[in-house]
């Protein structure tokens, strides 16, 4: 029975993936999936739970034109254009989509980091978010006017040094990774989760308590007014020049001006990070990494140095984090040592497995769904229980009152039930996940990419789901 | 696992004198001395041996320190505190060492690290709280004779959490047998925040609240401190700074949220200090730097906490957390080495596939394993809470850290190993308390970071713990 | 001598697997280290090859110490192995695996990675073309893109012995690489090794317990029984050995094409 149904599905599957249908119906879904985002009436009763389906579908389309099969070229510029062109745009429109966009750029960059050391090198590393941490401490306590002891010397430094620091939060992620690696990394896989846990509750509770006797994180308190990367003068008129032709209306032209200088730097990041993730991993290096994840013990016979590639691992993600860190306490402007508890961390897990440890692709799917889960899907759910609370609905059928839901049973509440149920899943049913790393054919070729190939790095970025 | 570590064929070294005579012999062989008076007294001399040990070395910090701060002579505050940070480490070394079997047994068997098992701790907590506190809505509870009561609680805690770490083993882990190690690994978290999250869910429908308070202050027996004269010594449980009342303010207690100097001593009772929101009990609170957003005083003598008396209060539930935790390593001791099924178990943590071709049921074992290591988590879960009195859904995950890292300090898999690893991390930590509190720049607020230093330290130099582990990986 | 072994001692708790061994291996041979299960033979390997310590004794291999160093730098001087289990990257896929095996020989730097200058396309470029070459030398042609999980048994040791061979190695220590193999099997698996040395130019050492394998293939013999070494000699001078004998048919049934399961050597 399975063969007979097997194969008029695999049919329709070799004729959908043919180019000359998937790539047009690729682009219809990008059309479809901004049109139906543009056409929400806001102020229906339903408009949360219509925000649910339509805000991932629309952001899911990078990812979909990537997929699709079609001439390089034409993805490239497919993708720049959503990037570059429809995402301001929409941002414009409404703010709170560019915001999603960004804090997806955002965890997508930590998440590529966790991929390289988890994903990559096979080292469950529980403790991430304290990376993260270092960066975001870095710059907040730099430039943030809490009565800290920068703060109160005069040693805070100007806002345009933010491209700086992010340079600098690399190497310090990147020293404090090798400082905890040091020690560690000798240990076996399940001690390393559990030290890099402890670890991650250190540089917390360590946040938290550099108070006193010298102020240097404010504590508990957290940093606030932490400096942003500042606003060219032109880019608000450009802003609402742009909006004004399109007939836009926007009530704070700076600020959406601001948010998009913070998106185009997170995309600018973001496109950095998969460059360096995906040379890193179609390397010897890479190929070191996986072995070691396979088993150490061969791979360590067969000449690869374990822990300078576990070092180099852990370096590199701490570094990954440490950068984002420093775009995180630029974007909230706030930070505390609430900001870098575990959960973030297995936030971040979370993303890794739900795309697939090891697959570049798969992790931005997975921080795209997480990252939708935890900020848009779960707040959604919630506004529109409460709207229907408001008005008293009844299901239909059940006749059952809306009303009813208990206040405690809030779905924004759940998070960690949420991203737990998802890992256990995951786990027990696709421990590959959903877009598990697709294995290279090198026998007997030349090598796929020439030297003189790819000039624009962005089509590098772009192409990462072609690999093979 | 080691099997033969709590018999008393490895440690016998230490009773030689004893042993080596036909008498000895004898005694040796018998059943009593194997079950109980040798594990029990291996722990008491382990327990004499780590507080002089760590006694004698407080004493040499303060020889070498003699007055950390202008005024207080470092000597005089440890020797009143001495008895109270002795036994509230034994309390907590026991409580950690009976999680920290959980960990131990399950890796005995599994050879992987059920993350989940801080969770199964909290939920033997919870459940020790419902049982009480349903007992308490019913106005039964005062009813009860308070010794039953405390068992009926414990067994209940056992119960509920040993079956729970048998459902999710079956329905969690065993699917994933013989999967790479990070898979279980993984989803053992996975199961630790769904569980959290379920308790909490279910706690908030059905109390509306999930800070859940033991109605321990009911029960007139369970609040009496023994009182017991010690020389100098003074304040047990009650951990002020290690200062008599008078000098707290001189001590760096922020005034104006805790100020003393105009309460009339002779009324001023402590009895639940609200720390950050989170509920702690005064009496695990020590007040040293800490400070207070909201402080609720409820109801505790000053006389009891005042430097007047020379009197230390053995709390209570202190003394149920030592008799009971060791009366049930005794029983556990027997249950692995002097039973069919601890047998079955201990073939089934040498080799897996060996003892299923002599035809013992694994599954069957590794279900065993699991629930007496829930069991143990929820006994300790049960008395943590009657020790702390206010329990949360989160409340597993510090001590579950704590826990496993005794059992990795003890050699993991190792049952002896974790006992004692629990007992030196619980009286470790005791006596960092009380004294880290007079060096200003430090403070207790850096105690948790000690246990993980531990943990990394210990990890780095010696990986197989105190007495070892049983690594064997065949190239 | 490419590798003398004097006097080499290991012990793990109270069994000693490896008592006073010294055994010596001369260039461009083919030599086998036979002994019953629990002899100490994959112990010495493991010690040869830096995943074990000695307590005591020497291992010079081409003049120089090995003793201190780790497993990768072992490798890095020319020694490369294979495992009585396999131990195949699983999950990578063959050629893969025989790439990593080049990781000693390779210039790394993470700048070159990310730069990606041409010469690290020169240096891709040669580690995918040997790669090849070096399943076509163990006659695997053709399936190098396959995982390395899904191949069956006796194309895994020969990956195994690819993957050996990627480090350009001097020495190659070949751990019962015929065990669970048939008779066909095993002879062209006889004529591979005979192969390695004479076109690749490596000496050959193997633990083997297929008497017609270790007979016909080899030119020195040595015997391990318990730890220690009983004889040494050539095929025909083992086979009249009366200690071997004893060592062999004084435990056991005389069937000596028999090969267990059982792990040898490191717990004895």
């Amino acid at each position: 029975m399975t063969t007979s149904t097997a194969s008029p599905r695999e049919n329709f599957r070799a004729w959908l993936f043919r180019p000359q249908v998937a790539g047009p119906l690729a682009l219809l879904y990008v059309v479809i999936a901004t049109a139906l985002l543009l056409i929400q009436n806001r102020s229906s009763l339903w408009f949360p739970l219509m925000n649910i389906c339509f805000v991932p579908l629309f952001l899911l389309s990078p990812l979909v034109v990537i997929s699709a099969p079609l001439p390089s070229r034409l993805k490239l510029s497919a993708i720049l254009f959503m990037l570059v062109i429809l995402m301001p745009i929409i941002g414009m429109i409404n703010t709170s989509y560019l915001e999603l966009a960004i804090q997806i750029s955002i965890f997508a960059g930590l998440a590529l980091g966790l991929n390289i050391v988890v994903g990559f090198a096979g080292l469950l590393d529980l403790g991430y978010v304290a990376f993260f941490a270092v960066g975001a401490y870095l710059w907040g306590m730099l430039t943030s006017s809490a009565p800290t002891v920068f703060n109160i010397n005069g040693w805070l430094l100007p806002n345009w040094t933010f491209y700086i620091i992010i340079f600098v939060a690399i190497a310090a992620a990147g020293i404090v990774g090798v400082l905890l690696g040091l020690p560690v990394l000798r240990l076996r896989g399940d001690y390393l989760a559990i030290v890099t846990l402890g670890f991650g509750e250190v540089i917390r509770v360590l946040a938290r308590n550099a108070d006193a006797p010298t102020n240097f994180t404010n504590g508990s308190q957290g940093l606030h007014n932490i400096g942003k990367p500042p606003l060219p003068g032109f880019a608000t008129d450009i802003t609402s020049g742009i909006s004004g032709a399109l007939g836009i209306r926007m009530d704070n032209p700076s600020v959406v001006a601001q948010q998009l200088l913070f998106y185009f730097i997170a995309i600018v990041m973001l496109v950095g990070l998969i460059i360096v993730a995906r040379r890193l991993q179609h390397s010897p290096i890479g190929r070191a990494w996986a072995a070691i994840r396979e088993d150490e013990v061969a791979a360590i016979a067969m000449g690869v140095p374990l822990v300078k590639m576990k070092l180099l691992a852990f370096a590199t993600g701490a570094s990954f984090a440490g950068a984002i860190g420093v775009l995180y306490a630029a974007k909230q402007t706030f930070i505390d040592p609430q900001s870098f508890v575990l959960l973030q961390s297995i936030t971040v897990l979370a993303m890794v497995i739900v795309g697939g440890m090891g697959s570049i692709k798969g992790v931005i799917l997975g921080a795209i769904i997480v990252t939708l889960l935890d900020l848009h899907i779960l707040t959604n759910l919630s506004l529109q229980l409460n709207a229907l609370k408001n008005i008293d609905f009844v299901v239909p059928i059940l006749n059952f009152h809306i009303r009813d839901i208990p206040q405690q049973l809030e779905p924004a509440k759940y998070q960690p039930f949420v991203f737990g149920l998802i890992l256990v899943l995951m786990m027990i049913f696709r421990p590959a996940g959903l877009l598990p790393e697709a294995h290279r054919k090198l026998e007997l070729q030349k090598t796929g990419v020439a030297p003189e190939d790819d000039p624009n790095v962005l089509a590098e970025a772009i192409e990462l789901g072609e690999g093979n | 696992m080691s099997s033969e570590s709590l018999s008393s064929r490895r440690n016998a070294r230490i009773f030689v004198p004893i042993v080596t005579s036909p008498l000895g012999y004898r005694i040796r062989g018998s059943w009593f001395y194997r079950f109980i008076i040798f594990p029990v007294g291996q722990i008491l001399l382990f327990i004499i041996a780590g507080t002089l040990l760590l006694t004698a070395l407080s004493y040499l910090l303060a020889a070498a320190v003699p007055e950390p701060r202008p005024g207080i002579v470092l000597a005089d505050q440890i020797s009143r505190q001495l008895p109270g940070m002795i036994l509230s480490g034994i309390s907590l070394g026991f409580v950690y060492a009976m999680i920290a079997l959980g960990y131990t047994l399950v890796y005995g068997v599994l050879k992987f690290i059920n993350f989940a098992h801080s969770e199964i701790f909290m939920v033997g907590s919870i459940v020790g709280f419902e049982f009480m506190r349903r007992l308490f809505d019913s106005g039964s509870l005062g009813a009860w004779n308070p010794v039953i009561l405390i068992i009926t609680v414990v067994l209940a805690g056992m119960l509920v959490s040993g079956l729970l770490a048998v459902v999710i083993e079956r329905v969690a882990y065993r699917p994933l047998r013989g999967a790479p190690r990070l898979v279980p690994l993984i989803t053992a978290i996975g199961i630790s925040f769904l569980i959290q999250d379920g308790v909490r869910a279910i706690e908030a429908l059905t109390r509306n609240d999930f800070n859940l308070t033991y109605p321990t202050n009911q029960i007139s027996w369970l609040n009496t401190p023994i009182p017991m004269t010690f020389n100098g010594a003074v304040a047990g449980g009650f951990n002020l700074g290690g200062t008599s009342f008078d000098e707290i303010g001189a001590d760096g207690v922020a005034y104006d949220e805790f100020f003393l100097g105009e309460t009339a001593h002779d009324t001023l009772t402590v009895g639940g200090i609200t720390l950050g929101g989170t509920p702690i009990r005064a009496r695990d609170v020590s007040v040293g730097e800490t400070e207070f957003e909201t402080l609720t005083i409820g109801e505790r003598n000053l006389e009891d906490i005042s430097g007047a008396s020379n009197v230390v209060n053995i709390r209570v539930t202190s003394i149920i957390i030592v008799v009971g935790a060791m009366l049930m390593l005794v029983v556990l001791n027997w249950f692995v080495n002097g039973t069919k099924t601890g047998r079955g178990i201990r073939a089934v943590s040498q080799d897996q596939s060996t003892a299923g071709l002599m035809g013992i049921n694994v599954n069957r074992m590794v279900s065993i394993t699991f629930f007496v290591g829930g069991a143990f988590g929820g006994a300790a879960g049960a008395l943590f809470g009657l020790n702390v009195g206010t329990v949360t859904p989160y409340v597993g995950f510090i001590p579950g850290l704590k826990a496993f890292t005794a059992a990795v300090l003890g050699g993991i898999g190792n049952i002896t190993g974790a006992l004692l690893g629990g007992l030196t991390l619980g009286l470790i930590e005791a006596f960092l308390n009380g004294i880290l509190a007079y060096f200003p720049a430090l403070g207790q607020r850096y105690t948790d970071i000690f246990a993980f230093s531990v943990l990394i330290l210990i990890l780095i130099f010696r990986p197989s713990g105190l007495l070892g582990e049983r690594v064997d990986e065949k190239v | 001598m490419l590798l003398e072994i004097n006097n080499l001692i290991k012990s793990f708790g109270g069994i000693r697997a490896v008592r006073d061994v010294s055994i010596n291996i001369a260039e461009n041979s083919i030599s086998s280290i036979i002994g019953p299960n629990g002899a100490g033979k994959t112990t010495l390997f493991n010690l040869l090859t830096g995943i074990y310590t000695p307590d005591s004794g020497t291992i010079s291999f081409n003049g120089r110490s090995l003793i201190g160093l780790r497993p990768d730098q072992v490798n890095a001087r020319g020694v490369s192995r294979t495992f009585q289990s396999i131990r195949l990257f699983p999950t990578m896929t063959v050629l893969e695996n025989v790439m990593v095996g080049m990781h000693s020989r390779l210039k790394l730097s993470v700048i070159q990675t990310l730069l990606r200058p041409k010469a690290f396309y020169v240096q891709e470029d040669h580690v995918q073309q040997k790669a090849s070459d070096l399943l076509h030398f163990v006659g695997l042609s053709g399936q190098g893109d396959e995982l390395a999980r899904n191949l069956p048994y006796g194309d895994q040791r020969r990956v195994e012995i690819a993957r050996a061979l990627a480090s350009d190695p001097k020495l190659i220590l070949l751990d019962e690489p015929t065990a669970g193999m048939n008779p066909n099997e095993s002879d062209s698996a006889t004529a591979l090794f005979r192969r390695i040395r004479d076109e690749l130019g490596v000496t050959v050492v193997l633990i083997e317990h297929d008497m017609r394998v270790v007979m016909g293939i080899s030119e020195h013999i040595d015997v391990l029984d318990y730890g220690q070494k009983i004889a040494d000699g050539t095929p025909a001078e083992i086979r009249a050995n009366p200690r071997v004998i004893e060592a062999y048919l004084g435990r056991r049934a005389a069937g000596t094409t028999e090969s267990t399961g059982v792990t040898d050597g490191s717990v004895a």
